[in-house]
């Protein structure tokens, strides 16, 4: 099976398999169709394929008639910052986020720095399907452009929106491992910003991933081990483009990725104004932190493309998931995983509370995670079958099937980047949750076998 | 309806019209297949200046990194230089994004073998195969390669062919050249090349812009410009290369241009004054050649047109120097492709050696009148027609390597079917301007009734 996954974030697969130089061509050129003529942004993560993928995504757009600012090696939010702030027609972040090593991906972004919203991303697909891209002809071609300094920009940005003079006097100490990704280096620069002592694991930016780039426990254990070795106050966990983080509190515990958003939502609530935006598969911490604040959380799809359309909508404060990925209204609409570094420092400093104590003020659920692996086409047939496993419930359906009972709920849903139906519940009782969780898995693979 | 778009595939590459029948999923679907082919291994991509080189080159560069070769970039350089390289590294192969003199909005790709050779027929049918199968060996992530880039690479091959010359007497005479690169890829080498050699240079066209200065076959047409400058500056010889640089025709002090032949005339009696050897052109190349190897007392091979050919059939007899009549000159001491450096370099080493002028060498040739004229025919008539030709004229000294050439004391004619348009083309050569004109005229008369018989 040739792993090929279309989504609002772009179009994601197995390099060499799916991911072909004429794949990823097509698409760059659909882009470049789509979008005016101007200049389009290409940036790209540490893995070994994304030199070849840049090569032809650079071709396309040079071919469609676009000059080409190439930021190298350079995290999404980057990106996604200096495409708003350069006013370019759009960009192209190639990087599988959390995917294992032999994964990549096309992550498109539109004018505005944010993923493209569904007409947008319907569009590109119409045109990638048509097949018939606005070629240039060859007498006068559109220039590369390498002048600009990604990290200078944007740091210089970053600087003024949080509270470095707070951070700095509060010495703190981190642990940062950012998997050999995008972050590598560039983690040395802000942390020496920040006046923050880093410690920094998987720094050499090689593409080469001593782990799954994933933001979670089971891939924390270096982090933790070190973070409790050196007496540091805080230990993050990156995912290979900088948009998710897992954190690891002075004790060298491993926070499950789903505490980043309602941590930092608990403090950012407290002077930004504005609704909460979240997935339904992330936990109802966010829902409990949301209410002490007196706000509205709203429900959307899985995805940062529909969290950040939903947050510009209704003039958000926070918007994130589960995964460790959120954008704060003031920053940028991007999921920004050096914002969230920046903003869990801030609060210790301000609070001047240690992360584990800040982490018992929220309330504590159980959250369980699974998934099976199932025929691309069966998908979504798949997932509709379940709802017989809950006649008369109320459901919703907004993305899969949602279920929500007194003591838990439950979400399964077809997965956007990999063929694989998840299936995420929480409740207060971590038996209960479980339980659940194994009795759609087990209804599931009855209907495959 | 917009008529069919004119993509070319032949022995030598792939040539199109970029953004129409040449985009970069053409490009990387044939570099992928070049990459299958070779399998894993250094291949080194250059590129003439044209604009859309860097577009094509990153689709090129694309597909050999996903089928896990390591490209090797050099950057904008002649096809001679990167031919060199190309053994001189140990590559496993190399692509050219050029179209060599096709007009601006053209581009092409030039697919190179190990060894530093052009594929041959056979070679490129595989190669093809493995195109119009579609089935190409893309490696897993972890087995990609990174993409290395040599600076400078060309002056490698500027050492090995002034290391083949008599540098001593080429310096000393200190010669006046006027050079025109035809703002091509010769012009990142050629400046130097001359100054290794002592020249007082005057350069023309120089500047790798991406648009030629003016049509850059270096035919006489041509050459105006730079035999007004020849004269103007006082010069002892001038030189025109093509865009790509394999090519070299020659203006002499006195401000003539004395035709492309020469060239291989001049060059062939230098290597073959200092040294016995056999030699191998083309059929269409000027009878000149022949009296000189007669001189020499040396075999002499005439090939089917097309470098390849001359190249193959050279390596194949151990010929010490070759070419085409069109300025292309092949001195195996070098490397065993066209090279307009060399030719430079031996044009210069014979005048520096014998002491004469560029005229006076000329002169001391005997003079021939060479015509060129095509003949308008379908393909499949074009074939039968040389074939009754060859059967009226089985009598004579012919030879069928290619087409019919047929040749007497001293003239000759040679017909032959295009490979690539619809036409026949007809090259006549005797003592006299007359003479050669009344073959041609006879000969196109008889294939028109020759053809009007057989259609």
């Amino acid at each position: 099976m040739k792993l090929l996954k279309l989504s609002l974030s772009g179009v994601r697969g197995v390099v060499g398999q799916a991911l072909t130089p004429e794949l990823v061509l097509d698409f760059a050129c659909a882009f470049g169709t789509m979008l005016p003529a101007g200049p389009i942004m290409v940036g790209r993560d540490t893995r070994k394929s994304g030199p070849m993928i840049k090569e032809a995504v650079i071709s396309s757009l040079l071919s469609t008639g676009h000059e080409v600012i190439d930021l190298g090696l350079c995290p999404t939010p980057i990106i996604q910052f200096l495409t708003k702030k350069y006013k370019v027609r759009g960009a192209i972040s190639i990087t599988a986020g959390h995917n294992p090593a032999e994964w990549n991906a096309l992550n498109f972004i539109n004018s505005s720095g944010t993923y493209l919203n569904e007409f947008q991303g319907a569009d590109l697909l119409d045109i990638y399907h048509l097949n018939r891209f606005r070629y240039k002809s060859a007498r006068k071609f559109p220039k590369i452009i390498h002048e600009i300094n990604p990290a200078e920009v944007y740091f210089s940005w970053l600087r003024n929106k949080i509270k470095i003079k707070e951070i700095g006097q509060a010495k703190f100490k981190v642990v940062v491992d950012p998997c050999n990704g995008a972050g590598s280096k560039l983690i040395d620069r802000f942390m020496s910003e920040l006046g923050v002592e880093l410690i920094a694991i998987n720094n050499e930016g090689n593409g080469y991933f001593p782990h799954d780039p994933e933001p979670r426990p089971r891939n924390a254990g270096e982090v933790a081990s070190l973070v409790k070795a050196t007496g540091a106050q805080v230990g993050f966990l990156l995912n290979s483009d900088v948009s998710r983080v897992s954190l690891i509190t002075e004790t060298g515990e491993t926070l499950s990725e789903e505490y980043t958003l309602p941590l930092i939502a608990s403090y950012y609530l407290g002077f930004q104004p504005g609704p909460v935006v979240t997935n339904l598969s992330t936990s109802m911490m966010v829902e409990e932190v949301a209410k002490k604040f007196g706000r509205q959380v709203i429900r959307t799809r899985v995805g940062q493309s529909s969290i950040i359309q939903t947050m510009l909508q209704e003039g958000a404060a926070i918007g994130g998931e589960g995964s460790g990925g959120l954008a704060l209204k003031n920053f940028q609409p991007a999921f920004d995983g050096w914002v969230i570094m920046g903003l869990v420092l801030e609060m210790m400093a301000i609070s001047q509370k240690k992360l584990s104590e800040l982490v018992r003020e929220l309330p504590r659920y159980h959250i369980v995670k699974d998934k099976i692996v199932c025929p691309p086409h069966r998908l979504h047939s798949l997932v509709a079958e379940t709802r017989k496993l809950y006649p008369e419930k109320e459901i919703n359906s907004t993305d899969g099937l949602r279920i929500t009972e007194k003591d838990f709920w439950i979400h399964i849903r077809a997965s956007a980047t990999e063929p694989i139906i998840r299936i995420i519940a929480e409740s207060p009782s971590k038996n209960r949750a479980q339980l659940e969780v194994d009795r759609v898995l087990s209804f599931l693979s009855r209907l495959m076998s | 309806m917009r008529k069919a778009l004119p993509l070319k595939v032949s022995v030598s590459g792939v040539r199109g019209i970029v953004g129409e029948s040449l985009t970069p999923q053409i490009a990387a679907r044939f570099a992928a297949a070049f990459g299958t082919y070779l399998g894993p291994g250094m291949i080194m991509i250059g590129q003439d200046p044209r604009p859309s080189g860097v577009m094509l080159k990153k689709a090129v560069i694309s597909s050999l990194l996903a089928t896990g070769c390591q490209p090797v970039e050099v950057g904008i350089l002649p096809i001679p230089t990167i031919l060199f390289l190309t053994k001189e590294k140990q590559m496993a192969g190399a692509v050219v994004i050029t179209a060599s003199h096709n007009p601006l909005e053209w581009n092409g790709l030039k697919f190179i073998g190990p060894e530093g050779l052009y594929l041959k027929a056979s070679q490129v049918e595989e190669f093809l195969d493995i195109f119009h199968q579609g089935e190409f060996t893309f490696v897993p992530a972890e087995r990609i390669k990174p993409i290395l880039q040599e600076k400078n690479a060309g002056e490698l091959h500027l050492q090995k062919i002034l290391s083949q010359l008599n540098l001593k007497a080429i310096r000393r005479r200190k010669f006046r050249v006027v050079a025109d690169c035809a703002n091509g890829a010769g012009a990142t080498l050629m400046p130097q090349f001359l100054k290794e050699l002592g020249c007082q240079v005057l350069l023309l066209n120089t500047e790798i812009t991406g648009s030629f200065a003016h049509q850059s076959e270096p035919v006489a047409e041509n050459l105006s410009t730079l035999c007004e400058k020849v004269r103007h500056f006082k010069a002892d010889l001038g030189l025109a290369q093509d865009a790509d640089a394999d090519r070299l025709a020659l203006v002499d002090e006195k401000g003539r241009a004395p035709g492309e032949d020469f060239t291989l005339a001049l060059t062939v009696d230098q290597v073959l004054r200092k040294k016995k050897g056999p030699v191998a052109v083309n059929l269409s190349a000027s009878m000149v050649i022949d009296d000189i190897v007669r001189k020499y007392r040396v075999p002499i091979f005439r090939t089917k047109i097309g470098e390849s050919n001359v190249v193959e059939k050279m390596l194949e007899v151990r010929a010490i120097i070759g070419g085409e009549g069109n300025g292309g000159v092949i001195w195996p001491a070098v490397h065993p492709s066209r090279d307009s450096f060399v030719a430079t370099g031996l044009v210069l080493e014979h005048m520096a050696e014998s002491g004469k002028t560029l005229s006076q060498l000329i002169q001391s040739f005997p003079r021939y009148f060479m015509l060129k004229d095509k003949l308008p025919c379908p393909s499949e008539l074009a074939f039968q027609a040389v074939t009754e030709l060859r059967r009226r004229y089985s009598k004579e000294t012919t030879s069928t390597v290619d087409g019919l050439k047929i040749i007497w004391p001293d003239s000759w004619i040679h017909l032959r079917p295009s490979n690539t348009e619809p036409i026949i083309r007809l090259i006549a050569e005797s003592r006299s301007a007359a003479r050669t004109r009344k073959i041609l005229v006879s000969f196109k008369k008889e294939l028109l009734e020759i053809m009007k018989k057989l259609s």
